[in-house]
Parts: structure tokens; sequence; C-alpha cells
């Protein structure tokens, strides 16, 4: 107690609580930097490295030594030494400059490839994380499951054909459903198309993409496009995107015939006094909460209204089947209605 | 040979459903509410002008409306602490006058005619008996006003249309509206919260709920924190203003811990608890009027009794082991002094002193015991020519006379203030612990809500305490 | 009011009033086991105490029984168990509430299923009515809150529900005790087979999924032929239910 005063007494305090701060804070702090240095051994780089090629041969471009290492964030010596040992191991070889995979390493990809998107499609189904970090688990989760675990994931999930992302899942024999449709940008004025897959890389322009709401299945149609912008009508309402944000939105266009009810909104924008029909839910919706929603009868053709505008805003209760049930905003943008 | 057929079946579905795709779920609800549109066309006539829901729907334009909503439900609210706190008192003054003035006597002078020895009856009578005793004089009378009440709104369906009023201000932190209603019914009781979080059924909000609802500041706390209010705040105060002042020190530790709750609520749901499932969805069912009598019988029944005897069953050993401290000697010194002596320096880094860190740790099974603890845990160490004896609690009976032995004790305005910081944010009373782990089935989420709160308790008091040093 | 109640049973003979006891909590020796499942909030526990005699708490929440109580009564010398199942919207997903509902009725095997429903909002709880009648073929329908629909103006036609449906359908009021001893006896005839129920099965499902299912009931019913339940079974499988593939495995369902 003799050299106590408070001065110092909160000094050793804030020192304490800095220094506990910077050890453990998420994601960068010094004990999770130090361990993920630990676990991200050879094997780590040369999974990374086998999954960059893929998908560089895949949109048909060509990769040398010197981007590969720009791409991987290894010590360059690290990585050299993993090629070294891929090259032994028949895993990838040399055109010239061009690295290329064999069809060990292709084989292998797709198996890393599987994992990554499953786990994705994992977390998406039966955990509440949010979207914008599913890729950054799913990467780190790659590299640790083991065969079997694997095929029990794929099990428990029902053997999906797409990730959340709408990417297909390679079978266990590396069978892969294909993905239909082509970047936004490449759409006329008029054309109407479905958006089959959002890209989740990089992440600045993702996060651009999920902070317009925009979802998976829906059904759009272009508006304008051109060198500035592109602007598409979808669910009943406008976005407005730029091209190179838009290039990450993959579309299958649909034949004008078949071509939506103009009328198709979220059950978000239903005014009081206003009654629809559920048209059905966004593929957005997912695991646990889509099927609670259907349990609860949101089901293809219910008729629903407000039933009572909430004082802060959300959620609203609807009426549905006889029963007020509350919603919140951002799950009532995932039910597809059509106004009366 | 059987083994190999049953695998193939799995096989088989495992084919088919990659063939069937994701929609299947989707597709076999449609069907089942498509038939189920069915039958009803077939045998249900209703004449929709005539729906009684017309009522319904009136009342709930009014409890939901942006201009009435909020007073209507602060108003019901507070009118449901106001008559507990106030209702209980004469009762539990009926209860300790009984049970504590009269019946402890005539125990003590009966164990005395039967020659029983003095540590016997000290160990029965004036530590497991009167523990127990105290715990039902206290906890009793609120619980059995504030249950039937809250469970009258319940059965009304009242409770409901709260948790839609407040969705938004938990959704921001994390929550679910429905913990509205478990955070209330804490201020009844933690461990009735926590049981109350089953209403809940997303597994982040209700673990959220239940991980913090020992932020309601509970029946047991209540008359804790207005004692200490009333002795040391309200003396800093002119006489006339001291009883408002006084009240407002204790609605802000109370306001405190919403604070809290909602504060801690959002680093749950954003660090531990982020990745588990949560989905909303909150029913909003047709008002019933509710059938009083049944009503209370079964409150009392299934929430008084059912908590009251959790915590007799943990009192009484509590009372045992208060007893033994302070009449086992090691040397020259009761256990209870030593302990005492021990924490003392970090009770004072705290702003509080030994006394109250022993006392919070040997009542864990019940805040009401906390106040009679310290009372004769001071009076053990300062020898102040009151109370009953070595390990023998005790109240007295004007607050003055308290005021005098508490001061003796060496209390401050800063003791008192942390002292009521720390009764908020202090670990749960063991009934509640114990409650959690069934509730959660889970050892971890249980140390997690035993521990967080002590550790914030330590914080704030801490940090309290260094800044009034520096300041005064 | 008392008019309007007539058993769905048509066998029906007067309820013997003196051979009812109501037994609480005693359960034990029991003849037949009674499951009581319901969407939440249809007044289920009141129907759950009107039988018993007990006395537990139902609030005016969705969701209140979590934990599984159990009671009993004794009607004509028979003695039964009644277990009540916590509410719940479905018995599709995998919330602990309803794998607990589920497990009951599939693996518990009781002998009848009382389904309480909400008389005002019968098309909503039907979604679970049909998932039950999946499942079992001794079920009883008991039409709850016929105080309120009747308030409401909601006729029910009870016989047509009744054809439609395949099983007994009683109108009550479990709070004023209306119906209740219709449902007994109901539930007694069921019990001792003097009613064969013939459930209505889900129809309107896409022809894909229906093909899928066919395949698959055909082997099921080759493998255990004689489960009542195989379609519900391949229900399950093509949802990839772990639990019940777990109990293919280990013959649980003969």
């Amino acid at each position: 107690m003799y050299t106590y005063n408070p001065i110092s007494a909160l000094l050793v305090f804030f020192v304490a609580g800095g220094l506990l701060y910077f050890l453990f804070r998420p994601a960068k702090g010094w004990y999770w930097v130090l361990k993920n240095q630990f676990i991200s051994n050879e094997k780590t780089i040369i999974e990374d490295v086998l999954k960059q090629l893929y998908h560089f041969e895949n949109s048909n471009n060509k990769v040398d030594m010197k981007t590969l290492v720009h791409m991987l964030s290894f010590s360059n010596k690290r990585i050299v030494d993993a090629i070294n040992k891929m090259t032994v191991n028949d895993l990838i070889y040399f055109e010239s400059d061009i690295l290329k995979l064999t069809e060990k390493g292709r084989e292998y990809a797709l198996r890393i490839v599987r994992v990554h998107r499953l786990w994705e499609r994992y977390l998406a189904d039966k955990t509440g994380f949010h979207k914008i970090e599913w890729h950054d688990r799913a990467e780190s989760m790659e590299h640790r499951l083991n065969h079997d675990e694997v095929e029990e994931l794929s099990m428990h999930l029902g053997h999906p054909k797409f990730d959340p992302h709408g990417d297909p899942i390679p079978t266990k024999t590396g069978k892969m459903a294909q993905v239909k449709g082509v970047e936004l940008p490449l759409l006329q004025v008029g054309a109407v198309g479905r958006i089959t897959h959002i890209e989740d890389e990089p992440e600045v322009i993702y996060k651009q993409i999920l902070a317009e709401n925009i979802h998976m299945g829906s059904l759009i149609k272009v508006v304008e496009n051109n060198s500035t912008r592109i602007v598409f009508l979808s669910e009943g309402e406008e976005f407005k995107l730029a091209p190179i944000v838009a290039a990450n939105l993959t579309v299958a266009p649909l034949e004008k015939e078949v071509a939506v009810e103009d009328n198709v909104a979220r059950l978000s924008s239903l005014n009081e006094h206003e009654t629809a029909k559920i048209i059905g839910i966004s593929r957005e919706s997912r695991g646990e909460s889509r099927r609670r929603l259907l349990d609860l009868g949101f089901v293809k053709g219910a008729n629903v209204s407000i039933d009572l505008v909430n004082p802060l805003g959300e959620p609203n209760a609807y009426l549905i089947k006889g029963t007020s049930i509350a919603l919140r905003n951002d799950q009532a943008a995932k039910i597809l209605i059509k106004k009366d | 040979m059987k083994q190999n057929n049953i695998d193939n079946i799995i096989e088989l579905s495992n084919e088919l459903r990659w063939q069937i795709g994701d929609e299947f779920h989707d597709n076999l609800t449609e069907s089942i509410y498509a038939d189920a549109a069915d039958i009803v066309k077939d045998s249900v006539r209703s004449n929709d002008s005539k729906r009684r829901f017309r009522l319904d729907a009136k009342i709930d334009k009014i409890v939901t409306s942006k201009r009435f909503g909020f007073p209507i439900m602060f108003l019901i609210l507070g009118t449901v602490l106001w008559l507990t706190i106030q209702g209980a008192n004469y009762p539990s003054s009926l209860l300790a006058n009984l049970l504590l003035d009269t019946i402890h006597p005539a125990l003590k002078s009966g164990a005395a005619s039967l020659g029983m020895p003095w540590w016997l009856d000290g160990f029965l009578i004036d530590g497991v008996y009167l523990a127990v005793a105290w715990v039902i004089a206290v906890m009793l009378p609120p619980m059995a006003i504030f249950f039937p009440m809250f469970t009258l709104l319940e059965d009304f369906g009242y409770l409901p249309r709260v948790a839609f009023n407040l969705d938004a201000l938990f959704n921001k932190s994390g929550a679910h509206g429905k913990q509205a209603l478990t955070m209330s019914m804490g201020f009844g009781c933690n461990a009735a919260g926590v049981v109350a979080a089953r209403i809940i059924d997303s597994p982040r909000e209700r673990l959220i709920a239940i991980l913090t609802n020992n932020f309601s500041l509970c029946n047991g706390r209540w008359p804790t924190q207005i004692l200490i209010a009333t002795i040391f705040i309200g003396a800093v105060v002119p006489k006339s203003s001291s009883s408002l002042v006084s009240l407002l020190a204790v609605i802000g530790v109370a306001v405190l811990g919403m604070a809290f709750m909602f504060g801690v609520s959002w680093g749950l749901s954003k660090t531990v608890l982020k990745g588990e499932v949560s989905t909303f969805n909150l029913e909003l069912p047709p008002y019933r009027p509710p059938r009083f009598w049944k009503t209370i019988y079964t409150s009392l029944i299934d929430r008084t009794l059912i908590v009251l005897w959790r915590a007799i069953v943990f009192a009484a050993p509590a009372g045992a082991v208060i007893w033994l401290i302070s009449n086992i000697h090691i040397g020259n010194e009761s256990i209870a002094a030593w302990a005492i002596n021990g924490m003392d320096g970090f009770g004072f880094l705290l702003g509080l002193n030994g006394v109250i860190l022993l006392a919070y740790i040997v009542a864990i099974p019940a805040n009401e015991i906390v106040i009679p603890t310290i009372l004769m845990l001071t009076v053990l160490v300062t020898g102040v020519g009151v109370g009953e004896g070595a390990g023998v609690m005790f109240e007295l009976d004007s607050i003055n006379a308290t005021a005098d032995v508490l001061k003796a004790g060496g209390w401050t305005l800063l003791t008192a203030i942390n002292l009521m910081l720390f009764s908020l944010l202090h670990n749960p009373c063991s009934t509640t612990i114990y409650t959690i782990y069934k509730e959660t089935n889970s050892v971890k989420w249980t140390v997690v809500a035993s521990v967080m709160p002590v550790i914030l308790g330590f914080i704030v008091t801490f940090l309290v305490a260094q800044l009034w040093r520096l300041i005064f | 009011m008392e008019t309007k109640i007539n058993s769905g049973c048509e066998t029906c003979e007067h309820f013997n009033k003196d051979g009812l006891k109501k037994l609480g909590v005693r359960t034990d020796n029991f003849d037949f086991v009674v499951a009581l499942a319901g969407n939440p909030n249809t007044g289920k526990s009141t129907v759950f105490n009107a039988l018993t005699g007990l006395r537990q708490h139902t609030g005016n929440w969705p969701g209140k029984t979590v934990t599984r109580a159990e009671g009993g009564f004794e009607y004509n010398t028979k003695k039964y168990k009644l277990v009540d199942l916590p509410g719940t919207y479905s018995l599709m997903s995998t919330s602990e509430d309803e794998q607990a509902a589920r497990d009951f009725i599939l693996f518990g095997k009781p002998d009848v299923t009382v389904i309480v429903v909400d008389a005002n909002r019968l098309e909503r709880n039907l979604n679970l009515v049909l998932q039950i009648l999946e499942i079992t073929d001794k079920a009883v329908l008991c039409l709850n809150l016929m105080d309120e629909a009747e308030r409401n103006a909601i006729e029910i036609d009870v016989r047509t529900l009744s054809r439609d449906l395949g099983i007994p359908v009683v109108p009550a009021s479990a709070r004023f005790n209306r119906g209740i001893p219709e449902l007994i006896q109901t539930i007694s005839e069921i019990a001792s087979g003097k009613i064969i129920c013939k459930p209505h099965r889900i129809k309107s499902v896409p022809e894909n999924i229906e093909k899928a299912v066919k395949t698959l009931t055909v082997e099921i019913e080759k493998e255990f032929p004689n489960i009542s339940n195989s379609r519900w079974i391949a229900f399950r499988l093509l949802e990839g239910d772990k639990q019940i593939i777990e109990a293919l495995k280990t013959g649980e369902f003969v």
C-alpha cells in the first residue's frame, strides 16, 4: 500500500488492458497472428497456389512466377520452395515461363475448391455468421478438413449444387453444375435476367454489392447501361451500379415472354391498407430462418397485409393466414409479393 | 445383408436428393399448405365482417401507437415494479418479525433448555435457520406480488406487444425483442428471468438473454440499494430532497444495469456468439381475458415457490458457512477476520473493503443476506457494541443505527457508491447460476455468465475509486 | 354451444362420467400412452390440464411448454398416460423442441396422438396436423377455442373436416371444460381400436418429388414391411435428416 496512488494504479490498469487488447483483438491480435503463422505451413501454401492456378486457368489467364508471388501473402522464399516441391510431385509444370496444372494438380485444386464452397454453404445455412465473413472463414477451413470430414459435411448439407454466391460445388468425382449467364454490363438495355452469381472477391466491391441489398436469384431488368453506370430494376426497387461493380454480378438472360410480372415487390415495401399475394421467398433467406418463414405460413399464394406498424419502424406485424406475425425489415425484404 | 440394403436406401436417397435440388423443403411445405387450404375451403365458413378480431385490432392500435405505446408500457411496468417494492414492505416486516424476532429467540431458548452445546445451537439456529429465515422473509413477499401480476399481463397477451414495440432497440444490440420481457422478469428474480428466456426460440438471442439477465437489478438487491442510497447518498443533500435523490440514485443504478445489458448483448453478439444461428419471429397472439384466480394460483405454484425452494436449498449451507467462518479460529483470529484482512488491500483498490468482498463471497446463495452479513462482519472486526454475536446475522431497526455501524467500519460515500455498483455488477446468485446451467446445459456458458459480471464489477468500481480519489 | 358439440365419431356411446378419474402426475402402470401435440398458443396446456386435473401454467405466449410435461387419467378402468409435447409450428426443422415432439411421436409410438388446434386459425394449424398424420394413423383432432371461433363468426363443418382428415374431430373449449368428455371418449375408442382412422396423406406434391418419394417408399417397405409411415421416412431421407438415417441403421423403426 506504500506505493499506492491513484495515478499509478490507473496506469498499471490501462497498460495491462492495452496489452490484452493488442494480444487478443479479433483478427489482428498478436496472438492470432502468431497462431496463423504457425498454422500456415507448406500444405497451406501449396493448396493456395493450386487454387490460384485453377482460377486463372478457368478464366483463360496465364500466370508466371512473378504474378503468383504477388498474389499470395507468403514470403518469396517459402513460395519458391513450395513450387519446387510441387513440380517434383507432379502437381504443376512450367511451359516456358507459364505455370500450369497437371491432371493430378487439377484434381487436387478441385478438392480444395469443393471444401471452400461447401464450407461457405455451411456457414450460410447452419450458422449466424455474416456474409462478409464467409469467404475468409472458408479460406482457412479449406486447408483443415480431411476427406471423410468433407464427405460428412456434404451429406449434412444435402449435397448442395451451389455455394451461397452461386458458384457450383464440385462433386466428389469432380462433376460440376454449370453457372449460366453473363456479366451484367454485357446485357442490353431492356434485357431481363436472373442473378445467378455474386462474386465475393475483391472484398471492397463485394461490400458495395451487399450494401445495395442485391439478392441472389432475383429477376432484374436493365434500364440503363453506359460507361458510367448501369441501372436495373429488381423486385420493385431501382439499383444503380458502377460498371466495375456490376461486372461482379452474373445474370442469366431470360426470354422476353417468360419475363416477369412487373409488379413484383418485396414485402418490406408493402404499405398499410395494401394487400398482396406472396410469390416466394428469396434465395437470400437460408437455413433455419427460411424454414421458419415457411412454417409460419409465408408460402406461395398466401394473402398478406400489414396488421400493425411498429412505433420504432420495425419489426412490422403482418397478417398471414389469420395470425399476426412480426418480421424485421431485412426478413421482409426477402419475401417477394405481388400487390393486389 | 440387411445393413447392406439400408445403406443402399440411403445411397439412393442421396442420389435422388441431388436430382431434386435445393427446393425440396420449400416444395413440400407449399404442398402441405396447399392441402390445408383445400381442406379449409371445404369445411370452414367465416364471416369476415363480424370478426371480433376488430376489438383486438383496436387495442393493438393503441398499445403500439407512436404516441401512447411507450407511455402505456412504462406506466404498466413501472406500476408493477412499484407495487412490488412498496407492497412487499409490510408483509416482509411481518415475516421478519415472526421468523427473526419471535421464532429465532424461541428456538434459542428451546435449545438452551435442552442443554444443546453452544456450537451445535450456533451452527443450526444462528447459521442455517437464520439464513433460511432471512431469505424467506425478504424474498417471498416481493415474488408473491411480482409474479402473479406479471403472469396476469402475460396471460392477457400484452407482453408480446411490449416485445414488438421494443424489438428495434434490442435488434441494434444483436438481441431479440422478447428480451425486454426476460429483462423485466429479471427485475423480479434473475433465476425466473433466465427460465423465461425459453420464449426466445433463436439460439443466439436466447443465450444473450440468459447471459445478460443478471444486469437486471433483482428483488434481492433492491433493498440493499435503497438502504445504502438512503444512508449515504441521501445524506449529502439537504434533508428536503434527500429521499428524492436517493430514489433517483437507485433508479440510476437500475438504468445503468440496462445500459450494461445492451452493451454486453452487443459485445456478445459481435464476438463469442457471432456464429450461433439467429432467426427472428414474433407471433402476436389474440388477447384473452385471464382467469384471475387460476393465474394467481399457478404463478404462485409454478414460479414463486419453485424459486423460493431453490433459494432455501442454497441459503441453508451458506448460513452454516457464515457461522463457521466467524466462529472457527486459526491462531487468535477467526477465519472471517483472516479473510477480511487478506482482502482489504484488494477491496481498497476497488473502493470497497474486505468485509464487503467476503460478504459477497459467502452470500453467493442469495443477495438478500448480503446486508445482514456485512453488518455482522463489520461488528466482528470493529467490535462496535451492537449485534447478536459472532456469526449471527442481524439487521437494525433504525437506519441511523445501521449508518453508525457502517461508518464505524470506515465507510465513506465512495464505499457506498461502489457497493451499489458492485451490487449491480457481480456474479449471479447461486440459484441463478444453477438455473443457467440447467437451461443452457453448458458449463462454458455458465462460467461466462458467472464470471463476466464480476470482472465488469471489478473494472467499474476500480475506475470509479481511482477517479474519485484523484478528484476529491 | 352445447348442441353444436358433437363428436366426429359416429359410434360414440354415451360418455361414462363415473368411469373417469383424473390422476394428476401419478402415471405408473398405465395401459395407454397419449401424446398431446399442437401449435404454440392453441390452448394445448389447457387441454392437458383439463384432462389430467393438473394445473400447469399456461401463458398466452407462443412456446411456453418447452419441457415435456406428463400426467394421467383413468377412464373405464384403463389408465392413460398423457405426455404434453412442446408446441411447434412444424416437425421438419432442427430446433430442439421440434425434435423432441417429433421423436416422441415417431419413436415413442403413442397409442393415441391428440392434435390440438385453434379453431380460429385452422388453416395455419393444419400444417402441423398434416405432418403428424404422415407419421401416425392413430390420432384425434381437438378443435379447441370453439368459444372464440363462435364469437369470431367462424363456422366449422366438423363432419366434413373429419372426413377430409380421416380422423375423428372433437370441438372443444378446454377453458370451460367443454368437449373434454367427448375427447376422452374418443381417445379411449382409438386406443382400444374401436375407431380405425384413415388419415389424410399429403397430396399436392410436385411430380418430380412425388416420383422420388415413391421410389424410396418402395425400397423402404421392402426392407421394413410392417411400418406405416414409410412415406414420412422417405420425406425425411430426402431432407437428409441425420437422425432418421441413424434410426434406419439401428432399426429403431421396427
